[in-house]
Parts: C-alpha cells; sequence; structure tokens
C-alpha cells in the first residue's frame, strides 16, 4: 500500500486535512468576503451629498461635532463663495445661512355649530353655480342643526396645551357664555328682486369671548364662533442659492424650482406687488386664477391671498415703508410642534347649572399647518355636527390666512452651546447643555383686527428655558412682506440628505432629541422632545420657510460685501467612494483653508449619539430650576468610516488567528490519536526489520499527502483571492501540519522501558458514581482533556470577542454612526462572520472529541455489559463534558474579556458573558452529539 | 460442578431428539472436568451466592441476520432458529469458526444486542418486554459479560475495574474486600493496583472475569476467554471457569478452544 492509500485509509490524517483545508477557505472567505463587504458599505455610506463643510474661521471643531449649526452668525463672504466655487475641485458650493426668526399669531380659532338652513331655489344668492366645485343646489341634503329652534344656553370652554415630549403644559383656558339658537332665512321684496338674510332666533345673545377673540355670527351653514386666539408660535427661515441647491439635493429639490423664477431683486417692492395684487382682485379673476392662483411673473402664486391679506394690514399699521421688499418663501409643510386646542360644550339651565355635557373636541397642529399662509388650523365642530359648506364649492383660495402680520426678528437663536461631561460607560459622548435666558411666550396681539387694543391679561404668560445663544445681528430692521411661492415636505429633504452628512442642513432638517434618563439618572422610556413654541428651546423643527440671499437682504439688510454665509457645503468633483475620492477632498479642503476659512472633511465621517445633561429645563413651584434628565442626539463623528473599517479589519485578523489557534489545536488532537493508532504498526514494521530511520520516513511520507493537499489548496487560495492574508494563513497552515509530522515521528520512535510501578491510589479519588469515572477518564486522557479544554476554551472566547465587536460596532463606528443605513449593512456580515466562527469553533471542538470516539464507544459498551443503565451512561458523557467546560471556563471567560478589552473596551464584559455562556451552551450539544 | 436435575436432562434429551441430523453432529456433551484450579476452590464457596433458578437463561428460535436493504447489501443470515436451556450450574460452549456467529450468540444472551428474531428469557421474563433501564438493572443482577480480550477501562486499577459494576448501586466500598478476594482468587492478588496497560492479555481476562463476578453473577457469558492466550494461561482461565459453576453459577462460553469445548457440559458447533 502507497503512502496515498495509506493516508486515505489513515482517516484521522485525512479528517484533520480535510477540516484544516475547511478552516481555511472558509476563515479566508469569511475574511476576504466581509471585507469587501464593509468597504462596499462604508464606501457607499460616507460619501454623502457634500465632502466639505465650510464655516466660518473659529476654533477647531472636536471630531464630534453638533448637528444643527446654521446660526445667523454668518462669517464668510460671497466672495469667497465664488473663489470656491472657482476651484478646479469643486462641483457644488451651496451656502446656507439663517435669515431670521418669524413670530406669528395664528389665525382665530373657531368652532362651527352646524345651522344648516336650507336650499330656496330662486333666492339670490343661494345659486353658486358658477363657483368651482359646487353642488347644484337641488342635490342639497336636507336642512339640518344641532341647535334648538329656541335659543339655549351654553358654556364654552376654550383651552390651548403644549407638550415637550415629555409633560403637558396649558397655556391658557378661558370661558365664554350665551345663548344659541338655529337661525331662519328672512326673505324681503326688494327692487329688482328677493332678497335674503340669516337672522338669528328671537332672544339670542350669542356667545362672545374678550378681543381679539369675536363673538358669534350665523350664516347660511354654520353658527360661527370665534374662539380666543391661538398662542404665538415662532418659525425659523433660512437662505440659500436656489440652483446651488437644487445641484445638492437633486431630484429631491425639485419644490426649489419656483424660488429659481423669483423676481429679481429691483422687482420686490413690496408695495408694487400688493398693489398689483390688489388690482386682480378688483379687475376679477379666472376661475383658473382662483384655483391655482395668479400668474406672477411666470409662476401661478397659490397662496397669493394671505400674502394680500398680510400686505393690506401692513399698511394699515403702517408697517411698510418705501423700500420694504416682498420676500419669496417655499414654506414647510406641517410642524412638529405640539399644540393643542380644545372645547368644552356644556348645556346649562337659567339658573346657570350645567344640564347637560354637549362634549368636548380638540384638534392639533398638525400636517395640515402651513407657516405664514396658515388657514384655519383650528376650526372645530359642535358634536354631532356636520359642515356642509363645502357644498359652495372651492372658495378655499379666498381665506385669508394670517390676518396680523409675521414679526421678524434678527435675535437670532444660535446652535444650542454644549459643555463636555465626560464619557459614557459605552463609549459615547456626554455633554452639558448650557441654559440660557428664560423666554416668554404665551403673548396676545396689542391690537386686534379691528385695530382695538388687547386686554394683555387674558393670558398669563408661560416661560420657555433658552438653550441657544442670542446673537444680536443684522443692519437694518424691516417688514418685508413674505411672498409664498411653494411648500417643501422636510421628511423627503431629509430622505434625499440621508442620515449621514446632514450638515449643516440642520436649518430645515434638525437632528431630535431623545430623553434617555430623567432628573436623578433614572432610565426612561425613550421619548422623542417636542420643540418649544418660542424656537429657542434645545429643540428645533425643520425651518417655516426656505428662502434666496435677496430675501435674507430684504430681512437683515447687508452691504455687497457681507459676510452673512453662515456655512457652505461643498462637494467635490472626485468620483468614487469616500476612499477612492479621499485624497482629491483633502486637497480641495487645504485649497479652501487657505481662504482663512475652516473646512471639515465629512465623506468618511458618521452619526454617534451624544449623551447630554440638561439643567435648568423648568421651575417648579417655588421657583427653583429643576433639571430635564439626559437626552441623546445623533452627532456627527468625523473619521467614523476609518475607524470602522480598522476596528473590523483588526477583528478579522483577531479570526483568522483563532481560526488557526483552533485548527492547531485539533491537528494536536488528531494527531495523538494518530499516533495511538500507529503505535501497534510501527511495532510490527520494528519486528519485521525496519529501523528508526525507515519508519520514519514511512510516517513522513504519509503526512507528505497531507502536506501536499493542504499546499495546492493553499495556492489556489490565493491565486483565487490574490491576498497576503489568503498566503499567510496557508503557509501557517502547512506549518501547523509538518509540526505535527515531527511530533509523529519523535513519538513512534521505541521505547525500550515499560512501567510496571503499581498505581498509588492514595491520591486518587474512588471511583463510586459516573462524576468520578468521568473524573478518573478525563485525568487519565490528559492530553486530549487539555486539547479539548483548550479548543472549547477558545472557542467560547472567539464568541465572545465576536460579541463584544458587535456590540460595539456602532461605538467604533462612532455611537449610532453605521448604526443607522450602514451599520444595518455591516452587522449582517459580522453576524454571519459571528456565525461562522461559531460554527467553526463548535465543529473544531466536536471533532476534537471524537478522534477518540471508538476508545469511548468501546468504553460505554464495556460499562453498559456491566449494567450501567442509559442514564448512568448519560450522567458520564454529561459529566465528561461538563468538567471539561469547567477546565475551558477560565480560558473562555478570561480569553473573552481580554479579547474584548483589545477589540472593544466598552464591551469587554458582554465579552466574558458570551464567553461563560459559549462554554455552557457547549456542554449539552457536546453530550448530546457524542454519544 | 454441581448435578444436573433429573428433569431439566430429560427435556434437553428431548430437545436433542427432536434436532436435525447435523445439529445433533454437532452437539456433543462434556464428559470430564479440568481440575486445574485447586488454588481457588477453598474460598470460592464463600463469596459466590448459589443460583436459586433452574434456567436461569433461555434462547428460544433465535435468529440473527445483519446487513440490510438501505445500503443495497443483503442481509446475511449468521443465526437461524438457535435455541438453548442454560441450567444452573451448567457450562455450554459454543464452538465454530470466526463469523459463525458465537459472539452474536452472546450478546444476544447478554441482551446487549436483540436478536432478528426469537426470543430470550433470563430466569423465564422475556427481554423483549423489558425496557432498556430494566435490562440493565436485570444484567447487574443476573449476567456477567466477560467480552473477548477482556475489555478494561483505561486509567483504572484491576481492583478499580472489578468495582465498577457495584458503582450503579452504591456498593463500591461494601464489595471491595470481596473484590479483592475476587483477584485473589484469579492470581492476581499482588496486581491490584496494576493499570490494564501493565497486565498481560491472560490477566486482562482474569480480571474481566472477576469483574464479571463481583455482583454474584448467576450467568457468566464468555467470548473466546483463552483465544490469544498460552496454553498455561488459558488452563488457568478454564479453571476458574469450570470453578464458578460448583457454585450453581451457568457458564456461556463461545470458544473453539478444545480444552474449553472439554470440560463444557454440553456445546453447540455453529456451522
Amino acid at each position: 500500500m502507497n503512502a496515498v492509500e495509506r493516508f486515505i485509509r489513515s482517516r484521522v490524517l485525512l479528517l484533520t486535512a480535510t477540516v484544516l483545508i475547511i478552516t481555511m477557505a472558509l476563515s479566508i472567505l469569511v475574511q476576504t468576503g466581509s471585507q469587501a463587504a464593509l468597504v462596499k458599505t462604508v464606501d457607499q455610506n460616507s460619501r454623502g451629498l457634500y465632502d466639505i463643510l465650510v464655516q466660518a474661521p473659529g476654533k477647531s471643531e472636536d471630531k464630534l461635532m453638533q448637528p444643527d449649526i446654521v446660526t445667523g452668525q454668518g462669517g464668510i463672504s460671497f466672495d469667497q463663495l465664488d473663489k470656491i466655487r472657482q476651484m478646479s475641485g469643486t462641483a457644488v458650493a451651496a451656502p446656507i445661512s439663517l435669515v431670521s426668526r418669524v413670530t406669528q399669531n395664528l389665525e382665530a380659532p373657531q368652532l362651527r355649530a352646524e345651522d344648516y338652513l336650507g336650499y330656496n331655489q330662486g333666492l339670490v344668492g343661494l345659486q353658486q353655480t358658477s363657483t368651482p366645485g359646487a353642488t347644484d343646489g337641488s342635490k342639497w341634503p336636507q336642512p339640518n342643526s344641532v341647535l334648538n329652534d329656541n335659543p339655549t344656553r351654553y358654556r364654552i370652554t376654550a383651552s390651548a396645551t403644549s407638550s415637550d415630549g415629555k409633560t403637558e403644559r396649558q397655556l391658557f383656558s378661558t370661558v365664554g357664555e350665551g345663548t344659541l339658537g338655529k337661525a331662519k332665512i328672512v326673505q324681503t321684496t326688494v327692487a329688482g328682486g328677493n332678497s335674503v338674510q340669516i337672522e338669528a332666533p328671537q332672544g339670542e345673545s350669542g356667545i362672545k369671548f374678550p378681543s381679539p377673540a369675536g363673538s358669534s355670527t350665523h350664516t347660511l351653514f354654520n353658527a360661527n364662533i370665534s374662539l380666543p386666539l391661538a398662542p404665538e408660535i415662532s418659525e425659523s427661515v433660512v437662505a440659500i442659492d436656489p440652483v446651488a441647491e437644487h445641484a445638492l439635493l437633486g431630484s429631491a429639490g425639485d419644490f426649489l424650482n419656483p424660488l429659481e423664477k423669483a423676481p429679481p431683486v429691483d422687482g420686490r417692492n413690496a408695495g408694487a406687488i400688493g398693489r398689483f395684487f390688489q388690482e386682480k382682485l378688483s379687475s376679477g379673476m379666472s376661475q383658473e386664477d382662483i384655483q391655482d392662483g395668479p400668474d406672477f411673473l411666470g409662476v401661478r402664486l397659490k397662496y397669493w391671498a394671505p400674502m394680500l391679506m398680510q400686505y393690506e394690514a401692513s399698511v394699515r399699521d403702517k408697517q411698510l415703508t418705501p423700500d420694504s421688499q416682498a420676500i419669496p418663501l417655499i414654506v414647510r409643510q406641517g410642524t412638529s410642534l405640539s399644540v393643542k386646542y380644545s372645547v368644552k360644550i356644556e348645556q346649562l339651565d337659567d339658573s346657570g347649572k350645567v344640564v347637560k355635557e354637549i362634549g368636548t373636541v380638540s384638534k392639533d397642529l398638525g400636517s395640515s399647518y402651513v407657516p405664514f399662509v396658515s388657514k384655519s388650523p383650528f376650526v372645530l365642530q359642535w358634536p354631532g355636527g356636520t359642515d356642509h359648506s363645502d357644498l359652495l364649492g372651492a372658495t378655499s383660495s379666498f381665506a385669508a390666512g394670517l390676518y396680523d402680520p409675521a414679526t421678524w426678528s434678527t435675535q437670532f437663536a444660535a446652535a444650542p452651546q454644549y459643555g463636555s461631561a465626560g464619557t459614557e460607560a459605552n463609549g459615547s459622548e456626554k455633554k452639558q447643555a448650557n441654559p440660557g435666558d428664560w423666554v416668554t411666550i404665551n403673548g396676545l396681539p396689542v391690537r386686534a383686527m379691528d385695530g382695538s387694543t388687547v386686554d394683555q391679561a387674558q393670558r398669563t404668560p408661560v416661560q420657555e428655558r433658552s438653550y441657544r445663544k442670542d446673537l444680536a445681528r443684522g443692519d437694518a430692521k424691516a417688514t418685508p412682506l413674505p411672498m409664498v411661492y411653494g411648500t417643501f415636505d422636510p421628511t423627503q429633504v431629509q430622505k434625499a440628505a440621508g442620515d449621514i452628512n446632514r450638515l449643516p442642513l440642520g436649518g430645515y432638517d434638525p437632528v431630535p432629541f431623545t430623553l434617555t434618563k430623567d432628573a436623578q439618572g433614572n432610565g426612561v422610556t425613550p421619548t422623542e422632545l417636542k420643540p418649544g413654541l418660542s424656537a429657542t428651546g434645545l429643540v428645533s423643527q425643520s425651518a417655516g420657510a426656505i428662502t434666496d440671499y435677496y430675501g435674507l437682504a430684504a430681512a437683515r439688510g447687508y452691504t455687497k460685501d457681507a459676510d452673512v454665509v453662515d456655512a457652505i457645503r461643498v462637494r467635490a468633483k472626485a468620483q468614487g467612494g469616500w476612499r477612492e475620492a479621499g485624497g482629491d477632498i483633502a486637497k480641495l479642503a487645504d485649497q479652501i483653508r487657505a481662504l482663512g476659512l475652516r473646512a471639515t472633511i465629512v465623506s468618511g465621517s458618521a452619526r454617534e449619539d451624544a449623551n447630554i445633561f440638561v439643567p435648568g429645563y423648568s421651575k417648579d413651584s417655588s421657583g427653583a430650576d429643576q433639571a430635564l434628565g439626559t437626552v441623546q442626539q445623533s452627532w456627527v463623528r468625523q473619521d467614523a468610516a476609518a475607524a470602522v473599517t480598522s476596528s473590523l479589519s483588526g477583528t478579522n485578523i483577531m479570526l483568522l488567528f483563532l481560526a488557526l489557534l483552533g485548527a492547531t489545536l485539533l491537528t494536536a488532537a488528531s494527531t495523538v490519536s494518530y499516533i495511538r493508532k500507529r503505535r501497534g504498526d510501527a511495532g510490527i514494521l520494528r519486528a519485521m526489520g525496519w529501523n528508526q530511520k525507515q519508519i520514519r520516513r514511512w510516517v513522513l511520507q504519509e503526512f507528505a499527502v497531507g502536506a501536499a493537499a493542504l499546499a495546492a489548496v493553499g495556492l489556489i487560495l490565493s491565486l483565487i483571492s490574490w491576498n497576503v492574508a489568503t498566503v499567510v494563513v496557508s503557509v501557517l497552515v502547512l506549518a501547523i501540519y509538518a509540526a505535527a509530522a515531527w511530533l509523529a515521528v519523535h513519538q513512534l520512535r521505541h521505547k525500550h522501558v515499560v512501567d510496571q510501578e503499581a498505581v498509588d491510589d492514595s491520591r486518587l479519588i474512588a471511583i463510586d458514581s459516573p462524576l468520578t469515572f468521568a473524573n478518573r477518564q478525563l485525568k487519565t486522557h490528559r492530553f486530549n482533556t487539555l486539547s479539548l479544554a483548550v479548543a472549547v476554551g477558545v472557542f467560547a472566547a472567539a464568541v465572545g470577542a465576536l460579541v463584544s465587536v458587535l456590540v460595539d460596532i456602532p461605538r467604533a463606528a462612532g455611537a449610532s454612526a453605521l448604526g443607522g443605513v450602514a451599520a444595518a449593512s455591516i452587522v449582517l456580515p459580522a453576524i454571519i462572520l459571528a456565525l461562522a466562527g461559531t460554527a467553526v469553533g463548535m465543529f473544531l471542538t466536536i471533532v476534537t472529541g471524537r478522534f477518540e470516539l471508538t476508545a469511548k464507544r468501546d468504553q460505554i459498551g464495556v460499562l453498559n455489559a456491566m449494567g450501567w443503565n442509559p442514564d448512568m451512561l448519560k450522567q458520564v458523557r454529561f459529566f465528561e463534558h461538563a468538567l471539561v467546560g469547567l477546565y475551558a471556563l477560565p480560558i473562555g471567560v478570561l480569553g473573552a474579556a481580554l479579547l474584548g478589552i483589545f477589540l472593544a473596551p466598552y464591551a469587554a464584559v458582554w465579552a466574558g458573558l458570551a464567553g461563560l455562556l459559549a462554554v455552557v451552551v457547549w456542554v449539552p450539544v457536546a453530550t448530546r452529539i457524542i454519544r | 460442578m454441581t448435578t444436573e436435575p433429573e428433569s431439566r436432562k430429560n427435556r434437553r434429551a428431548e430437545e436433542r431428539g427432536s434436532q436435525t441430523q447435523d445439529e445433533q453432529e454437532n452437539t456433543m456433551t462434556a464428559e470430564q472436568p479440568v481440575g486445574d484450579a485447586a488454588e481457588l476452590q477453598t474460598r470460592a464457596n464463600t463469596i459466590i451466592k448459589v443460583a436459586d433458578h433452574e434456567t436461569p437463561l433461555r434462547l428460544e428460535n433465535i435468529t440473527i441476520r445483519y446487513g440490510g436493504e438501505r445500503n443495497g447489501a443483503e442481509r446475511v443470515s449468521v443465526v437461524e432458529d438457535f435455541g438453548l436451556e442454560l441450567g444452573a450450574g451448567e457450562m455450554h460452549c459454543v464452538a465454530g469458526r470466526s463469523g459463525s456467529g458465537k459472539t452474536s450468540i452472546l450478546t444476544v444472551s447478554a441482551g446487549l444486542t436483540l436478536p432478528t428474531a426469537g426470543r430470550v428469557f433470563w430466569e423465564d421474563a422475556p427481554l423483549d418486554t423489558m425496557d432498556d433501564d430494566e435490562v440493565a438493572d436485570r444484567r447487574r443482577a443476573l449476567i456477567g459479560y466477560v467480552d473477548q480480550g477482556g475489555a478494561l477501562i483505561e486509567g483504572m486499577s484491576a481492583l478499580e475495574n472489578v468495582l465498577l459494576p457495584a458503582v450503579p448501586d452504591g456498593e463500591v466500598e461494601q464489595r471491595t474486600e470481596m473484590a479483592k478476594n475476587l483477584l485473589e482468587l484469579v492470581g492476581l492478588g499482588k496486581r491490584i493496583k496494576h493499570r490494564p496497560e501493565q497486565l498481560s492479555g491472560g490477566e486482562r481476562q482474569r480480571v474481566a472475569i472477576a469483574r464479571a463476578l463481583i455482583l454474584g453473577t448467576r450467568v457468566l457469558v464468555v467470548d473466546e476467554p483463552t483465544a490469544s492466550l498460552d496454553r498455561t494461561s488459558a488452563n488457568k482461565i478454564i479453571g476458574i471457569l469450570k470453578d464458578t459453576t460448583k457454585d450453581g453459577i451457568s457458564v456461556l462460553v463461545a470458544s473453539h478452544d478444545h480444552e474449553l469445548i472439554r470440560v463444557s457440559d454440553s456445546m453447540t458447533e455453529l456451522s
């Protein structure tokens, strides 16, 4: 029989070589595969919409950058912007600035009680056939009303609350009382025809709230009860260059198209534009104009009516000057503010006693709210009532919108100011928010719509803590006329911008805060915080409106060369992922720095959760400041992609090392088994006259077959992967195999001395149970036991190390950086890696155990023949594995913890626990498998 | 050797009468025992219990086949319709060529494997109605099995090996003295602390026999006890086996050792 045949028939060597080849191939393929997946994922996700963030010169940012940094501070001039655009490496340079904070009162809320009086054919004023969408009168439903024919006394309690996501705060609660009844149509004959009037029933007093609210009035369809004014809210406006911004956002920036068509600076006089629309209205408007808005220099202005109302109010209040300009705006749809308006209705008897609860209706400020043009955000319907106003057709374009001109302020609210507060146990940054002044909200307009003075005592002021530094900025205060050109959906912009590198879109894409701990440091259910009404708190919402830099000039006033640009987002021309483009991006950043500006390379950065302690958030009943607790916000970690790559590369190398270690142990155990099998053969050969040299050659020939197979596979894998790591692994596996051959040759030398000493059993534990039997067996086969224990320990350590890496990936990448889009992709190969590593480890330990399987079976057979029952035999197997597990435990747990400390310090405890669990799980699995 | 009851002798004679011509030719009765273990005689009676059942082992129509259709091979019939009644104190030898099914009959008799067909009775209790635990418990009480070559557990001394059957009942300590006596009886009194690898083949075989007797076995099932031993060692083993029958212990032995066949009370030669 030649060496190849002997090798094949020697199942131990064949199995060892096979397992080594599989281990080698698997570890290399997994390593290269995961590395490729990682590079691809990181590369794809680490180059966002722009590569470099340019800011005004100042102190260098930390590696961890806070978001929401559009501040209104400016610092970059248009001249510098032009120079950046002219640089050969620049593809897009998109400036952004905070224009102003704008405070506005929402339109007066209304409660509508259904008071549908019916259709009287032929009466003037009730035929609406000319109105688009109007329902033919013959198809109107039967008249109906929720009100009695006789006036009934009601009490209406109007209240408003806002919430920061954690606690609800009452802004006001006001009561109005009076009588309401179903109105009637009174028809009179006038010259030329009939006339109708809607009259309240006899004896109705109506319900009136103090100015600027108003009183109830009957219409054809509803008794409209004017409710107290909703609270003031503030919005921010940012300025961008529409063309550059569009180029940056791609198709998601299509909403900016109208802004690109806005008139040049000399065509924006507020007075001229206001008069244009007044004339349009008075000269009559077409159906198309009513439906889509009148054409203004190629753009149909859907929201012309609110602008006209505000123009007229500004003229009446003498706020507009001849130089006042209209500001073209793209406004946000919806709001993340939490403001709720509630109305409770009770029916009273003559003595004022409540006889019936009609009900409570409420409405939140939500997706229907549009800043600057908000139309009836709080129209509430009387319980049981139906609003039939739509029977009259599309008249919405005529809705007034805001009657009170918005107040533009250049008291900017800069980004929140933070101080460092150390590092959390999981490695994330700890910060502390610096509280600023208290800001008073919940005011009422000075004058009502009719010009009368408003009693400010109606409301109790509410204070909000400002965490943003006020920046007194702006050369001129003006009252510009907001001219709404369109709307944008902030979630769509956010989607387009991507999770990484959103900075500094903070102006209209803020990063949310999540409350994680209370003021005492106890964990709470994670709650996303809502912005405050003043827009100066910690939390902000997307900008209320976007304008261009002419709009910024109109609101703030500046000279031509003023440095009003807060930041410029630069996209480099270089193509490819962040690795390929990195050199060119760095070069471009250096050129920008040469202009005296701060240029931060954001390609390759990622999100990281920062924990921020918020002190002085509110006041308790005694007036003392109360902390909010700890909030978490996603910040930006620079160079996170490089950190992830480096971290996972280290992990892969560690996995290769562990695989090799496992292969070494496997080879050692199999070699011992081989030596046992071949010892008898060597004795026979020796008896036949073979000398030591010939026996050695005979053994080495068998090993050479395996070595040749390993070398061939190693060569093929190296050529396929074209990777140095593959070559190193292949060479090391061969070296392990060669060492095994040397050990076999050494051990198969003839021994002349046979030990005949009796056993000294004084130190041995008597065998009286499966446990003591298992213990003796393990001690008898020390080498095998040790090999197996080390194999299991290494397996557990590997599992622990992998768990620690998995747990730590977000931190390594910058807390949750690639834990968003990128980590999702990286975690998958990492999990596959971990599972593959665990499977290989488990396989190696089981294979190591199976080398003694024949001997074990014989042993079990003997015990079985002696009457040991199946349960006891199972106990023997279990105790053997449990004891091996016990020996493996220190290696597994300590190894895992040490590897954890090396690979992922913040997850070392998890690594240790995973190591412990791996050993605990291995015991029953191995007991079950090795029967 | 104890005397066989008359009734059983008659029954066995009748059974022989019903056997085929070939079977009758293959079965012969040993007429003369070998008295080559004089040193054991004086102490054996004190440590081995006397069997109290007339037929401790009975095999009925045993058929053993190996292989199956699953791997495509034809089933090989090793034993067909084999029957045996082993009386208390009787020594029966199953002889035959290698591969004739001797060991198969022994493992079936010891309840280590199940026959393809037929039934095995231990003191009239059929094995096929018992679960694994019950078989193990009864085996411990009734059957002492000695493997070919006397398989011992590595890492344990001869004494510890002998005491292993006492572990399940927690009687290790109580039976230690008896184990020493048994080892003394089989001539290994000075080798009780030696491990298997330090013992010769004959010594291992004797340790295995002592181990099989430690629980007061009633049937000793011994596979090829003298196969690889020199004549002197073999005779020692034969003497030990023969002596055990004097105390009512039945011995079922597989062998083609003529000396062993000669001392057996009866034998079956498998074709």
